[in-house]
């Protein structure tokens, strides 16, 4: 299939599900320290369970060949964290702020624009000595292969990948039956199917399955068009805006940048699939918050877009598919987004909200005393 | 049951970045008295969502969730805070 085509394809469907399941890493991670809720974190969860186990069974039935991304410790730390703090500024993960600027919030698209500038910059522009210099802390095993958590301990990563996943459900299942708690619903039930699919936020559950079973297919059809990785992001907003600004450079010294390829066309689809599931649901609207907001959106996405090439590798690339490939590298960098993202949101949402808490006392004791 | 829904206050979160209309809708019911009615104006669709799950999880009562155009909507929550 021709890359361009299958890259759409692949995006439209990732960014329709992204826009109906709401699923964005940036809320799923803050959400734990903020509320205590694990709603979108489950849903990660799932899409993570998902993936790893049809990563392993195509990787044994020769579909795929697994590559997960080697450990750079340096990089993947710093890059990780400062990516963490961005997203919470730019209020989006890097999948998020794609999605969202396809459903017409023009703080998400300043972000987009932070991140394929400051993401450039680290590529082949003026951050680049910062990133080599954090890239050259690469550690592989001794036959010269990136580390896992398999043969860290010297087993078989395919196998490792399934046994893993397949315990990890086990477990998660027992314990969900345990603790049965009901959810809150509001409004209407759906009429029908189509409703459900079309109108409706999707529940946690479908959309971290069918999350995972993109992922599944981003893999081999990106393999055939010469990349062999599942889902990613940065690779696509450094391929859209390298291919739109070095364009004549391409075509007169035949520099090795290609036009768009399937991960920028990825990325395309992703703001094209949520802009039509958007649009059918009446979400679409184009709209911007004040223009402090403006700024902060902007200033998280030049954190991301250094943090993420950097780090080789966002939220989608690392956590979406390098997790599941249990790669030691993608675990660090997802490691540290949580803690830069826990971190930033600590200081901005946390504090003034206990702050908050704390200027009106007495007042939850005369409540309950009511 | 009927109840007059007249929102003591109104809080205009639409066009806002994830998660500023969570934020301000809880820091708002904090300082609001029991038996008040707060409304939240919306059109992030995830925070549809999830600011009647976490209302509720406050202890506070969802009264109503409405679309009104487009991404927009209204959110009516009375103000319980029985933690």
């Amino acid at each position: 299939m021709n890359p361009i085509v299958s890259g759409l394809l692949v995006g439209v469907l990732f960014g329709f599900v992204l826009q109906r399941g709401r699923f964005c890493m940036n809320s799923a991670f803050r959400d734990i320290i903020l509320g205590q809720d694990f709603t979108l974190f489950k849903a990660l969860a799932a899409a993570i369970l998902v993936s790893m186990i049809g990563f392993s069974i195509m990787a044994m039935t020769g579909i795929v060949t697994l590559a997960p991304k080697p450990l750079m410790w340096g990089a993947n730390l710093v890059g990780g964290l400062v990516f963490g703090m961005g997203m919470v500024l730019a209020g989006g993960c890097a999948s998020g702020i794609t999605y969202r600027a396809g459903e017409g919030m023009m703080g998400a698209l300043m972000a987009v624009l932070g991140f394929g500038l400051s993401a450039m910059m680290a590529a082949t522009g003026v951050l680049n000595p910062i990133l080599k210099s954090l890239q050259n802390t690469k550690i592989m095993t001794a036959d010269d292969k990136p580390l896992t958590l398999a043969n860290m301990v010297g087993v078989d990563l395919k196998a490792a990948m399934l046994v893993l996943a397949i315990l990890i459900v086990v477990v998660w299942v027992v314990l969900a039956m345990r603790s049965r708690s009901s959810v809150p619903s509001f409004g209407q039930k759906p009429k029908s199917f189509g409703e459900a699919v079309f109108k409706r936020g999707w529940g946690w559950l479908p959309t971290g399955i069918v999350v995972g079973l993109i992922g599944m297919l981003s893999f081999p059809l990106s393999a055939a068009a010469g990349r062999n990785y599942p889902l990613g992001i940065t690779g696509g907003w450094v391929n859209i805006f390298q291919s739109l600004i070095k364009w004549q450079a391409v075509v007169e010294e035949k520099v090795k940048i290609t036009a768009l390829n399937w991960e920028g066309a990825e990325v395309l689809g992703i703001i094209l699939g949520a802009l039509v599931a958007a649009l059918i649901a009446g979400e679409f609207a184009i709209r911007a918050p004040e223009p402090k907001l403006l700024l902060q959106t902007f200033l998280g996405g030049l954190l991301m877009g250094f943090g993420a090439v950097t780090s080789s590798g966002c939220n989608i690339g690392h956590i979406l598919s390098g997790v599941p490939q249990l790669s030691l590298g993608s675990i660090l960098g997802g490691i540290s987004i949580i803690l830069g993202g826990w971190f930033m949101a600590y200081f901005m949402f946390i504090r003034p909200m206990q702050d908050v808490g704390a200027s009106v006392p007495g007042e939850a004791a005369s409540h309950a005393a009511d | 049951m009927t109840q007059v829904m007249t929102p003591t206050k109104t809080i205009d979160e639409r066009g806002k970045i994830c998660p500023y209309p969570d934020v301000d809708t809880m820091t708002t019911l904090k300082r609001m008295k029991k038996g008040e009615i707060l409304e939240v104006l919306i059109d992030y669709p995830l925070s549809v969502e999830r600011i009647p799950r976490n209302a509720q999880k406050g202890g506070h009562k969802v009264l109503q969730v409405q679309q009104l155009d487009g991404p927009n909507h209204s959110i009516l929550i009375e103000v319980l805070g029985l933690k």
